[in-house]
């Protein structure tokens, strides 16, 4: 989580925080949403039809079936 | 005598009698002597038992046992589905062994196995996000789109490659289209929001960070996020009290020690 905000972190200390502008604020980076994790296993008969977990999230239309982060930060 | 055969011809009729006789049918016995067609029932069978043995092995999160039963069943060759499956679940086991270029090449080999196994697609993209191949995931994103426009995780794995490669354009276009299918993930706005902001759309920002936070009102980051499009826009008492609230709702140190540093800051 720390090295998360490694970027913007550095880009306001180099600005200097006390003297905190518009045009610093310009140049903070903000960090994207997270990576999502791997989709899980498959086993030897699981893809047969497509009926497998990691397949269906990988074929998901909503974002709610797709097995993605939350906003839990 | 004639008690004997009627005895006899009992036990042969009777249903429990004839079950016990029966043999489980997972490994049928062989109805051949040819030696090519003996090895390969033999081969089949080694193959679903290392698929047993593996998977149960990654669900108990042991990759290094899980890597080896993959490792052995990608040299079988199998036909399809198994070989890209085994492919894949290698790729797995590899990633969680911190072999991540391992982990990219076996899902590469899953996907020319078979193009339109998606779960293996995706996973590539992600793989290549976490190693930092930004050049690699837009590669396979671009792939992924063209084979799923439709799919959500496609759109979000692509976005943030987008994201990641400055590309803010091709981000939009990726959680917009998300959005459009899924207006309720505020993970989504909050992504577009960075989009915009790079695009120096500063209202259409705004008004996303505001959606992403209606439907989270926890979401720390969308709120850290809504201060500094805020002070960007001269909006200082709006910005200050957004960074006092992001503090507020974020569990996570680096970030409330940074939102209580700005609205410190744009208290002078």
């Amino acid at each position: 989580m720390v090295t998360l905000f490694a970027v913007v972190v550095l880009t306001v200390a180099g600005a200097g925080l006390a003297r905190a502008s518009v045009d610093e604020l310009a140049g903070l980076r903000l960090t994207p949403s997270a990576i999502p994790s791997l989709l899980g296993p498959i086993d030897g008969h699981g893809r047969a039809g497509w009926e497998c977990a990691p397949e269906q999230a990988a074929r998901a239309t909503e974002a709610a079936h797709a097995e993605l982060p939350s906003p839990d930060r | 005598m004639r008690f004997a055969a009627v005895a006899l011809l009992a036990l042969c009729l009777a249903p429990g009698a004839a079950a016990a006789q029966m043999y489980p049918d997972i490994h049928p016995i062989p109805r051949t002597t040819d030696p090519a067609k003996l090895r390969e029932t033999a081969v089949g069978r080694e193959i679903q038992e290392r698929f047993r043995i593996g998977f149960d092995a990654e669900g108990r999160g042991d990759w290094a046992a899980a890597r080896a039963e993959f490792d052995r069943i990608v040299e079988l060759h199998p036909s399809e589905p198994a070989g890209s499956s085994a492919y894949y679940d290698r790729g797995l086991a590899q990633f969680n062994l911190n072999d991540s270029a391992g982990a990219a090449a076996s899902f590469a080999a899953a996907i020319r196995l078979d193009p339109d196994f998606l779960a293996a697609r995706t996973n590539l993209v992600t793989v290549d996000l976490q190693r930092g191949d930004v050049g690699g995931a837009r590669k396979a994103a671009e792939e992924l789109i063209a084979r799923a426009p439709q799919s959500a995780r496609a759109r979000y794995v692509s976005g943030l490659a987008a994201l990641k490669a400055g590309d803010a354009p091709a981000a939009a276009r990726d959680f917009g289209a998300l959005l459009e299918r899924s207006p309720g993930y505020a993970v989504a706005h909050y992504d577009l929001a960075l989009a915009e902001v790079d695009l120096g759309r500063l209202d259409d920002a705004e008004r996303d960070l505001r959606a992403a936070l209606r439907l989270a009102p926890k979401y720390a980051l969308a709120r850290f996020a809504l201060g500094t499009v805020l002070a960007r826009t001269g909006k200082r008492d709006e910005a200050r009290a957004a960074f006092d609230e992001a503090a507020l709702a974020s569990h996570d140190p680096a970030l409330v020690n940074l939102a209580t540093s700005m609205r410190d800051a744009l208290s002078h």
